[in-house]
């Protein structure tokens, strides 16, 4: 178990390929109450992975024992085949991003950068090559003279990027590391660290509540609850396929329907929804419909497509409209409940679609996704 | 876990375990010194109290309480002390009102003279006082012609309100400087008049500051032993009575009897200090202090002719001392002189830098400083030697409890709080009982003298320390470490670096401490080692009244001068913030 740690050397950019990160039954315990329960994962050389999750579903202390910050009370983390459980965070040759940037306040931006290669005892020319290099992968070349309290907070989270990066790094891991910035800049920063992403092909894991992030980032998603992986996927599974009702609710928005499950159809009180599943049950039970609001479609009376369900179409006031930018999201009055439905703006428009309108809304038989219920699942 | 399967649970990590050997080792070392050099000396003199040849008893306390003499120290004591209390309160109180919440001129300026005190030793204010009011006074004899003098009861409390006034004041002064404003404001705008907002309104909210401020004058004057032994007279109190027993009768059981019966109003006054002090930051608000608006021209007038009042008194203070050391015959013949600083040969041989002086210079200058000042370079010395190790020491006990809390570090801050509460007479008492045996070859040197007074001030220190770590947020660290700094690096290279400041004021206001401590260090004297704020005493008591003066005047220069290189060095001021206060 001795660290691969060579002084004066970095490890050599891509160097073997298949250095995989995997956790075996994992399991954090506070006291009486477990953090992490018996997690497992293998996470590939040069993958993305998010953890998201709502806060206080563990995933901040997935990536903490990972660090090495936090113990492990249960179960293995392995990396390139050896167990880490006991390995120092300083010997563990992972960088760390911190929502707070973390930045050394007494150190000007290059001195931040190079304070990982001198620990490392690197000789002075390499690691002036080096900082040169990260700042120009950023271009921070303009402030490395600067003190961190002397930049915005964008500037600041890229400098704790590229100083976290500087030691090359087997995996980098980010903690929120947005979460603490302007809406634009997110944005613009999200993609940047992806671009890094693919140009450094680094193992990164990312940890954050933000939804949209993790799914516009990660190749792949880990969505936590209550200490346990609900589901791990691409985000284009795990955004049209969830596998459950929490992850369906937690990622994206869905209008959720409580029935009765019956061949191809479901019973929802007195009324009936004509539902396509693939693998369908012919035992009557209660299941969770679920449905996402830019499935749903809105019609005025008399301007109805012919070919419709006629079972699946109901009647219903707008009672909210929100302007989203692209999409116009309806808030739908059916029989006194509400009913989410997103339209592109385009055809809010062609359709003149007001709010205090009463509208017809059609729940297409092959966009309901069909959960057993379940307690704790709304 | 509802999974029956047990995960293979790794036994404990070792390598973790190597980490956090180093904290553990650091932790050890100074549980160790702190049981060591202030629980154990304390044990020693509560042994001998209660013991008598092995057997546990009461006589020596019955002899205490029975002996009218002797009693009557405690009752001196305690109304010495509630009335210093009172007054000073009192007078801080207004004083921190006209500097926080009038806008009269000048606050810099009164704000930096009500800290003079904490330059000097306490027994500065005694010395004055007798200059003045003395039978020799320049006031009493002088100018009033009378047989008056403030010996006694009167000059203890004087002087121990000036002496204790900068730390009431501090602790006013951020109480009501962090009260908000507004609610005097909003009181004012309900129709409240302005005495009626001051009573239901700024006094209620200030109430834990104040009753803080109070306990520690308390403690300070209870504990003090500078003031009375120069201007006391007859009139003896628990911390000269100690010193009585004990050096003037050698009954170091009475000594230590009368050491226990003061650690009860002091360690009480302490605790409630410190409760009432996390009291009333929890009322702190972090809010933005709206701006002040304008006094009265009465207001205005009124707070500044009261802020002078004080002021002068101090200033008075500094000035005739300063003056009784350069004039021929206090207050007979004004003439200049500079032969009070010709000290009597005060003896002092040993010390290197005696050695050095010595080599260095001939004759007459030879004479003087190398002998005359020896005590002078023992306390400059001493002071540097107690700056260094007792701000590296709190620092490092600061670390070990705000950022590394291993198991146990609760304990390690009780004891580093703790000091504040043993009165300095009763610790030096506890000294010799506990040290003052041949196989401590530290006893009767420097070192010695050094260890105490870095213990008898470790709870500011400490206290001090976790604040400033407290702001240092924990992912600093964390980030220094996941690029691959050890602890050792990641302390000297982030941590130290950001604490720095802090650490060079813990500096200043141990140096300052050292040169001007009186009440612990009288019993670690000897022959050998000599300090100058004991030898002040020891002039004084010889009839050397003008030399004392002189020794007085020197060492204040000297703190002074360190003052200035240490705001040179940090571009801060040395002062704020350094009163005793927990």
């Amino acid at each position: 178990m001795k660290p691969e740690r060579s002084k004066g050397r970095l490890p050599r950019e891509g160097h073997k390929m298949g250095r995989n990160l995997r956790l075996e039954n994992l399991t954090k315990q506070f006291g009486i109450l477990t953090a992490v329960d018996h997690v497992n994962l293998e996470v590939e050389e040069g993958e993305f992975l998010c953890f998201l999750g709502p806060s206080g579903c563990g995933k901040t202390t997935v990536l903490r024992m990972i660090t090495g910050f936090e113990t492990v009370t249960g179960g293995r983390i392995l990396f390139d085949g050896r167990v880490i459980n006991d390995l120092l965070p300083q010997k563990r040759e992972f960088g760390i991003v911190f929502q707070s940037y973390a930045l050394f306040p007494n150190m000007t931006v290059e001195e931040n950068i190079a304070f990982g290669l001198k620990v490392r005892k690197l000789p002075k020319k390499a690691i002036e090559d080096r900082v040169d290099q990260m700042l120009d992968l950023t271009g921070l070349r303009d402030w490395r003279k600067l003190y961190p309290p002397q930049l915005s907070g964008g500037q600041q989270q890229r400098v704790a990027l590229v100083r976290a990066l500087a030691p090359n790094p087997q995996v980098l891991l980010l903690d929120e590391p947005l979460s603490a910035l302007d809406a634009k800049i997110r944005v613009r920063l999200r993609a940047e660290v992806k671009r890094l992403q693919q140009e450094l092909k680094k193992t990164m894991i990312y940890v954050t509540h933000d939804q949209e992030e993790a799914l516009s980032i990660a190749d792949r998603v880990v969505v936590m609850e209550r200490g346990k992986f609900r589901q791990v996927g691409k985000p284009i599974d795990i955004y049209k396929f969830p596998n459950s009702s929490f992850v369906a609710d937690f990622v994206g928005t869905s209008n959720f329907f409580k029935g009765e499950w019956n061949e191809d159809w479901v019973n929802i009180g007195k009324r009936q929804f004509k539902v396509w599943q693939k693998e369908g049950s012919s035992a009557r039970t209660e299941v969770l419909l679920a449905v996402r609001p830019e499935k749903i479609e809105v019609f005025k009376s008399g301007e109805l497509p012919k070919g419709l369900e006629p079972s699946n179409l109901l009647p219903g006031r707008i009672d909210v409209v929100t302007f989203l930018g692209a999409a116009v999201r309806l808030v739908i009055n059916v029989e006194g409940e509400e009913v989410i439905s997103d339209v592109i703006e385009k055809e809010f428009d062609q359709k003149q679609l007001r709010q205090g309108e009463e509208v017809l809304l059609y729940f297409p038989p092959e966009a309901f996704t069909v959960y057993p219920t379940q307690k704790g699942s709304s | 876990m509802n999974q029956t399967e047990t995960a293979p649970s790794p036994p404990v990590s070792s390598a973790f375990e190597s980490d956090r050997l180093l904290t553990w080792f650091v932790m050890g070392f100074l549980l160790v010194l702190l049981v060591f050099f202030m629980l154990y000396p304390v044990y020693d003199i509560c042994k001998l109290s209660f013991f008598r040849q092995g057997i546990f008893t009461f006589k020596n306390y019955i002899t205490y309480f029975t002996h009218p003499r002797m009693f009557r120290s405690f009752t001196n004591s305690l109304y010495v002390s509630i009335v210093t209390t009172g007054i000073t309160t009192v007078l801080a109180f207004f004083f921190a009102y006209g500097l926080t919440r009038t806008t009269i001129r000048g606050k810099e300026i009164f704000y930096t003279i009500s800290t003079f005190p904490l330059i000097a030793p306490s027994i500065i204010q005694g010395l004055a006082l007798i200059l003045l009011f003395g039978r020799n006074g320049l006031i009493t004899r002088y100018l009033l012609h009378t047989d008056w003098n403030i010996y006694g009861a009167t000059g203890i409390i004087v002087a121990e309100c000036l002496y204790c006034f900068p730390n009431a004041l501090f602790i006013l002064y951020t109480t009501l400087s962090a009260v908000d404003t507004r609610l005097d404001e909003a009181a004012q705008s309900l129709g409240a008049s302005a005495l009626k907002t001051f009573y239901k309104v700024t006094l209620p909210s200030a109430k834990y500051g104040i009753a803080s401020a109070a306990a520690l004058v308390f403690n300070l004057t209870i504990t003090d032993f500078g003031v009375p032994v120069v201007i006391g007279g007859n009139y003896n109190v628990l911390a000269t009575e100690i010193y009585q027993q004990v050096i003037g009768m050698q009954r170091f059981d009475l000594g230590a009897t009368i050491s226990v019966i003061l650690l009860i109003p002091s360690v009480g006054a302490f605790l409630l200090n410190y409760y009432l002090t996390k009291k009333s930051y929890a009322l702190i608000s972090g809010q933005a202090r709206p701006f002040l608006q304008p006094s009265r021209p009465f207001k205005r007038w009124a707070f500044t002719l009261y802020c002078w009042i004080p002021s002068a008194f101090i200033l008075i203070v500094f000035a005739s001392v300063f003056a009784g050391s350069f004039v021929k015959t206090w207050p007979y013949d004004f003439s200049l002189t500079l032969k009070h600083y010709d000290f009597p040969s005060l003896g002092g041989y040993g010390p290197i830098w005696t050695q050095f002086w010595a080599s260095l210079l001939k004759g007459e200058w030879q004479s003087i400083i190398a002998y005359k000042y020896a005590p002078i370079w023992n306390s400059f010395w001493v002071s540097i030697l107690v700056a260094m190790g007792g701000a590296s020491l709190t620092l490092l006990t600061g670390y070990i409890i705000e950022k590394k809390k291993p198991r146990g570090n609760q304990i390690l801050y009780i004891l580093s709080v703790l000091p504040a509460a043993i009165p300095g007479t009763v610790l030096g008492l506890g000294y010799i009982l506990a040290f003052n045996k041949p196989y401590f070859f530290i006893y009767g040197t420097f070192w010695i003298i050094i260890i105490n007074i870095t213990i008898a001030n470790f709870t500011l220190g400490v206290l001090s320390s976790i604040a400033n770590l407290k702001q240092i947020d924990q992912s600093i660290e964390e980030a220094a470490v996941s690029l691959g700094a050890g602890v050792v690096t990641t302390f000297q290279r982030v941590v130290f670096p950001l604490v720095k400041t802090a650490f060079i004021s813990n500096m200043t206001f141990f140096f300052m401490r050292a040169m001007t401590t009186v009440s612990a260090v009288i019993f670690l004297v000897s022959a050998k080692v000599k300090l100058a704020a004991i030898e002040i005493i020891f002039l004084d008591i010889d009839g050397r009244t003008a030399s004392a003066n002189a020794m007085c005047t020197i060492l204040i220069l000297i703190v002074v001068a360190m003052l200035v290189t240490m705001r040179l060095i940090t571009g801060k001021s040395g002062l704020k913030g350094m009163s005793v206060s927990t």
